[in-house]
């Protein structure tokens, strides 16, 4: 008996870390290229699943063109905002650090102006599921299930993590956003547009973000306050370390299960603080996490 | 920067505890009970602002701080009998105590991760007040029974807008002398160079952890006076969202300054009210308000209002030296 | 004479570039030392070194004969040496004078600061005295009230030398002081440093690419070059070395 739960709390712990993973590489890439901590990672989520919803069952569109109009939709909002604030924040030259703390209170402010749109739009104000992604009786592994939906969770995010990692390995797009993250001025210097990068950054994180909200939100009820599902990102972020996308992908996993874990050995009441908990725990002991680089000095 | 407060500011001190003293003649009750929330937030965002404008540290565990001084503060008469005066202090001192301990892991971290720490903490803390049921009755509430000042019942709001005024006067004073005295200027001397401020002689950590600690302090004392006037704590009130209040008080008003802080809080503390009693519950726009504010303010108004009213009169009052371009700075980017 | 400051075979490493390779230099008390070499020769690490933002793995910096890689960075003032930033690391939220009691905080006593007294403010009389009076040996006085970030270029480098001599230092470090200075300017560092160095006998290293400076203040000379030392001596020696001529090829620094 304990060992069915054990079991299915590990598959489910996956599937649920596959999607944390999936806003944590959102998180992370953007890290990477800015150094901005996107606090409105959970909003661009949750904003994903509503867009998918409103395509979906408002304009009656098929899934299929869901699934490519949406993350389409992510990728104009991400975008935009780089352009019209970020830009606008960045553009001050007179005090260099203080500007990293205005553009994570920018996106502050965007999580809650995204939250605050959602609820006030008519649509929203009950709370909708929205249809998952392949329908079909749920898979039974020994005493174990699986819906349909989990494995387009876990497929899709194998996919993206792939696509993310050839990208930035062997497209020139990628190499310049890599230079861009170690050295923003040299890279300007020969020749490489940052502020198009960075809208390019922002534009395809945003995509992800709303790709892990249509995966997301058939599996929960989806309310404007659904974005609190970023701190379990940032907990699987912070695992893998911050500036790794393999590590995402390994937080994600171990968060997922370990949380399960908590529920079945702890209590259920506990599931809530442990990514809190994880992220105090990493930060002080290994702030790198598994597979970051070690904090590099400033140039003086 | 150095000295002693000018005596006009001390004046000013005086003015706000006489008017603590005459306004519950003057003002209705609703009125009052807006003057208390703004005082106490005023000590709250000063706080928080000691921290995140004058040290330059982006940490969000200002809130459990709050927490801790109003559970405190009210626990401790609730179920022990101690008495505001002592109670409060109290709290206070544990709050403080508290952001020390955790001052000393946090301070090694790097701002993003510290912002992701210190966060973490607070949403643990707000974790504990509504989970530990047999302490804090968690998510029911606590009720706060009115505090007794040496026979003086803090019952109503205006007979505790004195006491609040007195503690803000007292507040405010000690963050004048703080803001000209020694660790003040290594406390800013950090946030806009930690290089220059450790060659200087400035113990970069421990100072830090210092600002930590006084910034815990204030938030403690914010949380006691929270329980002067208001007669019912819940968890839902020691959140994120109302640190991204005090956030969002501390960016448009003016961060790094007193003036600015106490614009910040007068003009947006009132906001919500203000939702609340508009025809239609215009409340749930709350968020998308402070969000559009939060944004706006931070594009086009990085010092706050305060910022403006002072760029203007400073480049009024004296004509700047040219600033020219540092030979062998690199350029700006080509749009 | 016997060294007042030494470093002593100092090797730094950041990841895989070897920035100080088993440096070595002496300098005499009361002199100007100048510390010369192209572009990422080292020249700032060896400086953080000594300001201990950065530990080398191997070697050892004396001052005064006490070894200075057990301190931590706030004591290196403590010690007696004090230093300026080369990418002007300025505190341009407050006044020059604010900023020059910064560059005073190991002097000044402490007392509680949340409240009157006296201590605090003979401590806070003492201060503004003793930073005013740097301000006047700068010729900054006049602006002691202005912000940093408003001063003009010149000014602000200026501040920077300033609030290094505010805490009495018997060692000072300048990193390219005269970086994008007017030749008027450099002149006015010049007779500073002469100043500092022959009426009141304070030691002065100075990192420099200013060769029109180097030549006219300094009374050694060392040479890095890809974190090694390549040449050591008096500033005609140094200018005529084909080493030297060969580790700056191309740049018309040399022909200044």
């Amino acid at each position: 008996m304990l060992m069915t739960l054990i079991l299915q709390g590990t598959a489910s712990g996956i599937v649920a870390g596959c999607v944390y993973a999936l806003v944590a590489l959102s998180l992370v890439i953007v890290f990477k290229s800015t150094d901005v901590v996107n606090f409105a990672g959970g909003e661009l989520v949750m904003v994903g699943g509503y867009v998918g919803l409103f395509f979906l069952v408002y304009f009656n569109l098929p899934y299929p063109i869901v699934l490519v109009l949406a993350p389409v939709v992510m990728f104009l909002i991400g975008a935009s905002f780089d352009r019209i604030t970020l830009n606008q924040v960045s553009g001050r030259t007179y005090a260099k650090h203080v500007d990293l703390v205005a553009l994570v209170v920018a996106t502050i402010g965007l999580s809650y102006l995204l939250r605050g749109i959602v609820r006030v739009v008519p649509y929203t104000e009950e709370v909708r599921r929205l249809p998952p992604l392949f329908t079909g009786p749920p898979l039974f592994i020994g005493d174990v299930v699986l819906q349909m939906q989990d494995f387009a969770i876990m497929g899709v995010t194998m996919v993206i993590m792939i696509a993310l990692w050839l990208f930035f390995r062997f497209t020139m797009l990628g190499k310049a956003l890599r230079a861009i993250s170690q050295n923003a001025r040299a890279a300007a210097l020969i020749g490489i547009p940052v502020r198009t990068m960075r809208m390019a950054v922002w534009g395809i994180a945003s995509a992800i973000a709303g790709v892990a909200g249509l995966l997301l939100a058939p599996k929960l009820l989806m309310t404007p306050d659904m974005g609190a599902v970023v701190m379990l990102a940032f907990a699987a972020a912070i695992i893998g370390g911050f500036t790794s996308l393999p590590g995402c992908i390994v937080g994600g996993i171990v968060l997922g299960v370990v949380q399960n874990m908590v529920g079945i050995f702890i209590s259920p009441q506990a599931i809530t603080v442990t990514p809190f908990f994880v992220i105090m725990l990493v930060l002080l002991i290994r702030p790198q996490g598994l597979f970051g680089e070690a904090t590099m000095l400033k140039k003086v | 920067m150095y000295g002693a407060p000018a005596r006009k500011q001390l004046a000013l001190l005086s003015l706000l505890v006489l008017a603590g003293f005459v306004l519950p003649y003057v003002l209705p009750g609703y009125f009052l009970y807006i003057a208390n929330l703004l005082m106490m937030y005023v000590i709250l965002a000063i706080g928080f602002d000691i921290l995140l404008g004058w040290t330059g540290q982006f940490a969000f565990a200002h809130i459990a701080f709050y927490g801790i001084g109003i559970y405190g503060t009210a626990l401790l008469q609730l179920r022990f009998g101690v008495p505001f005066v002592i109670g409060m202090p109290a709290a206070a001192a544990l709050a403080a105590l508290i952001g020390f301990l955790i001052a000393l892991p946090a301070t090694r971290l790097r701002t993003v991760y510290l912002a992701l720490a210190t966060f973490a903490f607070a949403e643990c803390a707000e974790w504990v007040f509504r989970t530990w049921e047999s302490v804090t009755k968690g998510s029911d509430g606590l009720r706060i029974s009115a505090p007794d000042i040496f026979g003086y019942v803090v019952g109503t709001d205006g007979r505790a807008l004195p006491v609040i005024a007195i503690i803000l006067a007292l507040v405010l004073a000690g963050t004048l002398y703080l803001r000209h005295s020694k660790l003040g200027r290594s406390l800013c001397a950090i946030r806009d160079s930690e290089h220059v401020a450790a060659a200087s002689g400035i113990d970069v950590k421990r100072i830090k952890v210092i600002a930590f600690t006084i910034s815990a302090f204030y938030a403690g004392i914010a949380g006691g006076t929270y329980t002067l006037f208001q007669s019912f704590v819940h968890p839902d009130g020691l959140g994120v969202w109302t640190l991204v209040l005090v956030l969002t008080m501390i960016v448009v008003g003016g961060s790094g300054t007193l003036p600015g802080v106490i614009l910040g809080v007068v003009l947006l503390g009132i906001l919500p009210e203000a939702l609340r009693a508009a025809p239609r519950g215009l409340l749930v726009w709350q968020e998308f308000a402070y969000g559009l504010i939060l944004i706006l303010a931070i594009m086009f108004m990085p010092r706050g209002i305060w910022g403006l009213i002072r760029g203007g009169a400073r480049a009024r009052k004296s004509p700047a030296a040219p600033r020219q371009r540092a030979a062998g700075a690199l350029p700006r980017e080509a749009p | 004479m016997t060294a007042i400051f030494s470093i002593r075979d100092v090797s730094m490493r950041f990841g895989g570039l070897l920035a100080l390779n088993r440096f070595s230099m002496e300098v005499e008390p009361g002199s100007i030392h100048a510390l010369i070499g192209p572009n990422g020769a080292g020249k700032s690490t060896a400086f953080n070194c000594v300001s201990r933002f950065c530990t080398p793995f191997e070697g050892d910096i004396l001052f005064d004969g006490k070894s200075l890689l057990n301190e931590p960075p706030h004591r290196v003032v403590a010690m007696g040496i004090a230093r300026t930033f080369q990418n002007i690391e300025q505190l341009y939220r407050m006044t020059v004078l604010e900023n020059v009691l910064v560059g005073l905080t190991s002097r000044v006593r402490r007392y509680f600061p949340f409240a009157p007294g006296v201590a605090r403010a003979r401590a806070e009389r003492e201060a503004v005295r003793d930073a005013e009076e740097v301000l006047d040996q700068t010729g900054l006085l006049a602006y002691r009230d202005t912000l940093a970030g408003e001063l003009d270029f010149g000014r602000q480098k200026l501040l920077d030398v300033s609030r290094a001599l505010a805490c009495k230092p018997r060692l000072l470090l300048l990193d390219e002081p005269a970086a994008g200075l007017r030749n008027r300017e450099i002149s006015y560092i010049d007779s500073i440093l002469v100043d500092l160095a022959r009426r009141r006998g304070i030691t002065i290293v100075l990192v420099e690419h200013v060769m029109q400076l180097v030549m006219s203040v300094a009374d050694t000379v060392t040479v890095l070059s890809f974190g090694e030392k390549i040449a050591e001596g008096a500033p005609a020696k140094i200018r005529a070395d084909p080493k030297v001529i060969e580790a700056y090829l191309g740049s018309e620094a040399v022909n200044a």
